[in-house]
């Protein structure tokens, strides 16, 4: 059978090429790095000092994202006004106080330092409806229980369609086996200090991530009912009290479209069964006199604000809290894993103490196999959240 | 014969001297007596001794009477023989009797005249002066006497004729049956003088004295060669036989029409034998993959399924299989051609100037026809190679009328692939197989009919939890018939089918079974008339109805989440009548005038969207559905198709041709891969989506050289193109209900120049084929969504400017010959990830500008051997074996190249290769 080995190896070249393919990383060669300015400009009916966001596209090696800095930026409108922006702190704000009222056409402009100048279509205010109720409540998503916060609202004239949501959590984070005294090793031995009160009770803070879109196009009428945020009820950020500011904005039909292919092009590639086109996504902002490239939209629309809180017993009465952030079991150091038992971890915990990965629990500090120690979030809040309270925050 | 020779022998080598006439006189009186027993007497009563053949005398059933007295030897032989064909010649005692000859005693006077004869003025009309040899040894101008052609002579050789020819008739019968034979053409070689036979097989020639070869020929007998000598009036009666099963083997060599003489210009005609030399991947032959080393017909990619041809998308090519239409022409994502090409018989590939009796797609067309299974004698051919099997069988039904020729092939990797231990490679499937099936009926000479069925099937699974699976089925049936000498027709019925599923079966609760299919059904009349030489006109009408199911997404498990989906069917109805006529305006110019109109209609049963007017298309601007009733027409397109081409030839061996047409297509493939790949969807015209256009004119310079060893041609279009797809940035196509709102119609432009120099015949042999030409495509819109590139023409995906391929086989010995296969290309265009940037919250990939940068350039070798089995006439069956290696220089030549983004939001560019070493093969072909 010496014909027969022949093919199997051919075969094996064969499939190893096809099936397995000659994959190989290929360089990102940036190179071929363009310069482009991303724009983020939301103008809303609200009266403040507006704010423009300018930076600046990255290679793909580069850590952060660099500023636009010391461009000319202004909005016009059709009225003959102009408003210009100035620079603070990595963003352009409005030099005085104003807000977009319907009817009225306004046109960005940019002029960057080194020449480039852009400028955006006139753009009117949308629609303004604004959030009937935003309400957190006992729900199911995917077969799990949990807090549902959703939004309602409602355009009578039908008119709104396209919305855009935004939230910003805030909640209370207690840590759970917070002690008034502390273990620090110094100098080789264990000595007890008095804890800092400020490590047990903190905030934590989060931003939605992703572009948050609804229209009400199928509907019957334009009335939003949008679950905005689920939290399962095994979720340690609603263990004490919950606070929720949600934005809805309602856009033109071009900016939703404009965000909504962003949305799909961030999950870059698809899969082989449906793969998405990429390409560089053209908003309603060009240059002027130039082939210079610039993302992003320059968004004119209503906006309407509100804020919720809900403590825990207020949803779940008499029933036990979710589980905190990290498992807060206590445990010793032992040369041999489990050896006592609740020695889990390994050698002495004077290695990492000084890297603040742990905090103490219990015992006298001398013998590393009867001092208890717990993970740091368990002992100290503030590895986790914030300790500083919100200036909003309000307490029941 | 022999004996006559023998006469000769004596007379010439004893140097006998000879006596005319002798002193004896007889006296003798014979009365009814046969010639033998005269002889006998004249013995008896002389001294002369007779020496002949007595077969001569005794077929002679004359009976002589006559009294001599004293007469001399001369007087009595003159007599008795009058009535014979015998001569004699007396020597003293001896007399020699010769058949129609007469023994020459003296040379006659201008024997030797090598130089020019001297005229003889006093007997310039007595011809008999000069004797007929009918061999003339020492002559230069001898006659080439065959040794089988034994010489028959015609009347008895009389030095006293004076006449100039001599009346040779007969009849010529069948040897077999002995029928006589009419209309059968005489010719006597080297002279201007034929007949043919006349209802009664008989034929009369008029025969200058001495050697005439008289050549009988017909096209259906066996040529019959006879050399006469004629001496006098006679009669020679001619037997024949008929050709057939006479012959070890007719070959009949058809010569195709010269490349200079045709009026299309972009036409490719693949030689189907010929490609046999050609090393490819893993010795598979492969015509597809032929064809697109002729310039003006590229690949996206190795590997890939679809062909550009001039600037064209993927789609828009018309495959034809036996008139039917093979959606996806290839095997394993385009590796291997999904056409036997063992059963194929010839594929021709229009690039430009489209006859009129095609139509549908923009682009081209390629015509492939399958062979008639052999209708005298069983036979097959297969091959043996490392992945696949390929063996094809033909056999006779009814001898010489019908015949069915079945083929088939099969990858055994599969099999292999499960005996494996590797846990890996058992779990992957990869196979295919494919089966074809012709009858052909030669019911009479005015009727023909031909049916062919196809069948190819396609799994693969790439991870491990799907498998990919798709085919192609088609039929067609073919009635040809002639209505008269000058006004011929075909019937046509087709009927295509492809689809393609997708099983995704992983432990997930989502696992799912994904489907596509299109189906289309075709009768088409084409008729043929020729209205006078000049005219020849083609006209016809064709209909072909279209389903699909655009595409089905079921949840296999009963716990599933997921809803199942079913896209709504699409039908349509596409007709066109077309009318052409082949005008040869002068010996030089030749003009083909075609004019096609194609009719489409969308038809219910369908809901359809209507969106806002003046908004861009998106699934938020649809303001409505319409419900259209089973076969309500939903909206109708057409228009006429132009196709013109023209020759003139500048010289014998020299045209210039042009060409000017315009084409419709109705359908379109779905594709947002930059590949065609298995799973991409075809999609009908409706009110959303318009049908694509284009025109194209053509020029081309062709010429033969070296009486027709070489061909160079040098073609150049331009090319203009409407609503040609594309897609917007995000795209999703597959199982989107309102797929319109992601597609964009575009215009494009492409142009290019071709160069195709061929050698076709001697030890070294193949073609060079350079193209330059460059594809663009421009996206416009109002709406800033449906913008790409400001609005600028880009270049296409398959935009590839410099294309160079070089097939060149050199014979070294009648069995052995190397081929060698050299391709380079530009990189296609790719839109390429250029950076990073952060809008709200998140990250975002920035890419460049559609196609703005290209992948490396595609060069490769590939060299073969083909070893041909012995060449002995007797023996089992043909063979060959063909060792080739692909990628000879193991060049690394990108596949794809993708960019994903990870879970830490980093992206990452992948480049596969599929033979980035090179590979090599051995296949066994053979025939019987």
């Amino acid at each position: 059978m010496k014909n027969y080995k022949f093919y199997n190896i051919v075969i094996l070249i064969f499939l190893t090429f096809i099936l397995n393919g000659c994959t190989e990383t290929y360089p990102l060669i940036t190179n071929r790095f363009e310069d482009v300015l991303i724009v983020e400009a939301n103008i809303t009916n609200e009266l403040k000092k507006q704010e423009i966001k300018l930076t600046k596209s990255a290679k793909f090696e580069d850590e952060g994202y660099l500023p636009e800095s010391g461009a000319e930026v202004f909005i016009t409108n059709d009225a003959g006004h102009q408003y210009n922006f100035s620079e603070d702190a990595g963003k352009y704000v409005s030099t005085i106080e104003f807000q977009a009222v319907p009817n009225t056409k306004y046109q960005l402009h940019i002029n960057t330092k080194d020449g480039r100048s852009f400028a955006s279509s006139p753009e009117t205010l949308t629609t303004i409806t604004p959030m009937q109720s935003v309400v957190a409540a006992i729900e199911q998503k995917d077969d799990k229980n949990g807090v549902g916060i959703r939004i309602n609202s409602f355009d009578p004239t039908s008119t709104s369609t396209y919305y855009r949501f935004e939230f910003e959590e805030t909640y209370k984070v207690v840590a759970p086996k917070w002690l008034p005294t502390k273990l620090e090793w110094n100098n080789g031995s264990p000595t007890f200090e008095p804890n800092s009160p400020v490590t047990k009770t903190c905030y934590g803070s989060k931003k939605s991530l992703e572009l948050l879109l609804l229209n009400t196009n199928n509907l019957k009428e334009d009335r939003v009912d949008y679950l905005i945020r689920f939290i399962s009820d095994q979720d340690y950020i609603i263990t004490h009290r919950y606070s929720i500011l949600v934005r809805q904005y309602v856009e033109s039909l071009a900016a939703y479209n404009y965000y909504n292919t962003l949305n799909k092009t961030a999950s870059s590639g698809g899969t082989i069964v449906s793969p998405t086109q990429p390409g560089l996504l053209l908003g309603n902002l060009k240059a002027v006199n130039s082939d210079s490239k610039i993302a992003g939209y320059f968004d004119v629309c209503s906006v309407s604000t509100e804020r919720i809180y809900f403590n825990y017993e207020d949803l779940f009465p008499g029933k036990f809290p979710p589980p905190y952030y990290t498992d807060c079991t206590q445990f010793c150091y032992a040369k041999e894993p489990n050896n006592p038992i609740p020695c889990t971890h390994c050698c002495h915990y004077a290695e990492d103490l000084p890297y603040g990965k742990i905090r103490y629990f219990s015992g006298d500090g001398t013998s590393s196999v009867t001092t208890y120690w717990v993970d740091a979030p368990c002992g100290d809040c503030t590895t986790i959240a914030s300790n500083i309270k919100p200036t909003f925050w309000v307490d029941n | 014969m022999k004996k006559f020779l023998l006469a000769f022998v004596i007379l010439f080598s004893f140097q006998l001297s000879i006596a005319q006439n002798s002193n004896e006189k007889l006296s003798i009186t014979f009365k009814d007596e046969t010639i033998e027993n005269a002889i006998k007497r004249i013995e008896a009563a002389t001294s002369y001794k007779f020496y002949f053949d007595p077969t001569w005398v005794s077929s002679n059933k004359e009976l002589i009477s006559g009294v001599y007295n004293d007469a001399t030897i001369d007087t009595v032989l003159n007599s008795i023989l009058s009535k014979t064909d015998l001569n004699y010649i007396v020597l003293k005692n001896k007399v020699i009797l010769t058949l129609n000859s007469t023994i020459h005693d003296t040379l006659p006077s201008n024997y030797f005249s090598d130089a020019p004869v001297e005229t003889n003025q006093n007997n310039g009309n007595d011809q008999s002066d000069n004797p007929v040899f009918h061999q003339q040894y020492d002559s230069l101008n001898s006659y080439s006497v065959t040794k089988k052609a034994s010489i028959v002579f015609i009347g008895k050789e009389n030095k006293d004729s004076v006449k100039r020819n001599y009346t040779v008739s007969g009849t010529v019968r069948n040897e077999e049956t002995g029928k006589v034979e009419q209309n059968i053409y005489i010719k006597v070689r080297g002279k201007n003088i034929n007949t043919s036979t006349d209802l009664d097989g008989n034929y009369t020639l008029q025969l200058p004295r001495g050697i005439n070869v008289i050549e009988v020929k017909s096209l259906s007998h066996k040529e019959v060669v006879r050399t006469l000598m004629v001496y006098d009036d006679g009669k020679f009666d001619i037997g024949i036989n008929e050709k057939s099963n006479q012959l070890d083997e007719v070959v009949i060599k058809k010569k195709g029409q010269k490349t200079t003489e045709t009026t299309v210009s972009g036409l490719v005609s693949i030689d189907i034998e010929g490609i046999k030399n050609v090393p490819l991947i893993l010795g598979e032959r492969d015509i597809l993959k032929v064809a697109t080393t002729f310039p003006g017909i590229k690949t996206t990619g190795e590997g890939s399924a679809g062909f550009n041809v001039r600037g064209g998308k993927d789609d828009q090519n018309l495959i034809l299989l036996d008139n039917a239409v093979l959606y996806n022409p290839q095997h394993f994502l385009g590796f291997f051609s999904a056409i036997n090409p063992y059963t194929a018989k010839k594929a021709d590939i229009y690039k430009g100037s489209i006859p009129a009796d095609f139509g549908g797609r923009l682009s081209s067309v390629f015509d492939i026809t399958t062979k008639n299974g052999n209708p005298e004698k069983f036979s097959g051919e297969g091959a043996i190679g490392p992945i696949t099997s390929n063996l094809t069988l033909s056999t006779p039904i009814q001898k010489n009328k019908s015949s069915i020729i079945v083929g088939g092939r099969a990858t055994y990797s599969d099999w292999i692939l499960k005996s494996l231990d590797d846990e890996n490679l058992k779990n992957s499937q990869a196979g295919f197989y494919d089966g074809i099936i012709k009858y052909n009926n030669a019911i009479n000479s005015n009727n023909n009919l031909e049916a062919t069925v196809y069948y190819s099937h396609d799994k693969f699974s790439l991870s491990s939890d799907s498998i990919y699976k798709y085919s192609n089925r088609l039929a067609s049936l073919k009635w040809d018939h002639t209505f008269n000498k000058k006004s011929k027709g075909a019937l046509i019925f087709t009927n295509s089918e492809y689809k393609f599923n997708i099983d995704y079966d992983s432990n997930d609760i989502n696992a799912f079974d994904f489907g596509y299919k299109v189906n289309e059904s075709q009768l088409q009349a084409k008729l043929n008339y020729q209205l006078n030489p000049k005219h020849t006109l083609s006209y016809g009408v064709a209909s072909k109805l279209y389903n699909i199911s655009p595409g089905y997404q079921h949840p296999t498990n009963p716990d599933a989440t997921l809803i199942a989906t079913d896209l709504e069917k699409e039908r349509a109805l596409e007709s066109a009548a077309y009318l052409a006529d082949s005008y040869k305006f002068s010996d030089k110019l030749l003009i083909d005038l075609g004019l096609r109109y194609s009719f489409y209609a969308s038809l219910g049963e369908a809901n359809v969207n209507t969106y806002q007017a003046g908004l861009p298309l998106s699934d938020e601007t649809v303001t409505g559905t319409t419900h259209y009733k089973k076969n309500e027409v939903i909206k109708t397109y057409g228009g006429l198709e132009p196709r013109l081409a023209a020759r003139y030839f500048i010289t014998e061996d020299f045209s210039i041709k042009a060409g000017y047409d315009v084409t419709r297509q109705y359908v379109h493939l779905l594709s947002s891969n930059v590949t065609q790949s298995p799973t991409d969807t075809w999609k009908l015209s409706d009110s959303n989506v318009k049908p694509q256009t284009a025109q194209q004119v053509s020029l081309g310079l062709f010429k033969t050289l070296k009486d027709e060893e070489y061909e160079v041609s040098l073609e150049g279009y331009y090319k203009k193109s409407k609503n040609i797809l594309d897609y917007k940035v995000g795209a999703q196509l597959l199982l989107n209900q309102n797929v319109e709102t992601e597609l964009l119609q575009g215009e494009g432009k492409a142009y290019g120049v071709e160069l195709l120099l061929k050698k076709t015949t001697g030890r070294l042999n193949g073609w060079i084929g350079y193209t330059y030409s460059r594809t663009f495509i421009k996206l416009d819109s109002q709406f800033s969504s449906e913008i790409v590139n400001n609005g600028n023409y880009f270049p296409a995906n398959f935009d590839k400017p410099h294309d160079l391929s070089a097939i060149l086989n050199y014979k070294f010995t009648k069995r052995y010959s190397l081929s060698s296969n050299f391709l380079y290309q530009t990189g296609r265009p790719i839109t390429y990830p250029i950076g990073t940037f952060q809008y709200g919250n998140s990250q975002y990939t920035l890419y460049s500008d559609r196609n703005a940068y290209r992948i490396p350039d595609y060069i490769r070798l590939d060299i073969g051997i083909n070893i041909e089995g012995n060449h002995k006439i007797k023996k089992l069956a043909h063979s060959f074996w063909n060792i080739s290696i692909y990628n000879v220089l193991g060049r690394n030549n990108p596949y794809s190249i993708y960019f994903v983004t990870d879970q830490n939001g980093k992206v990452k560019g992948y480049k596969t290769s599929i033979f980035s070493i090179p590979v090599p093969s051995i296949t066994y072909n053979f025939k019987f």
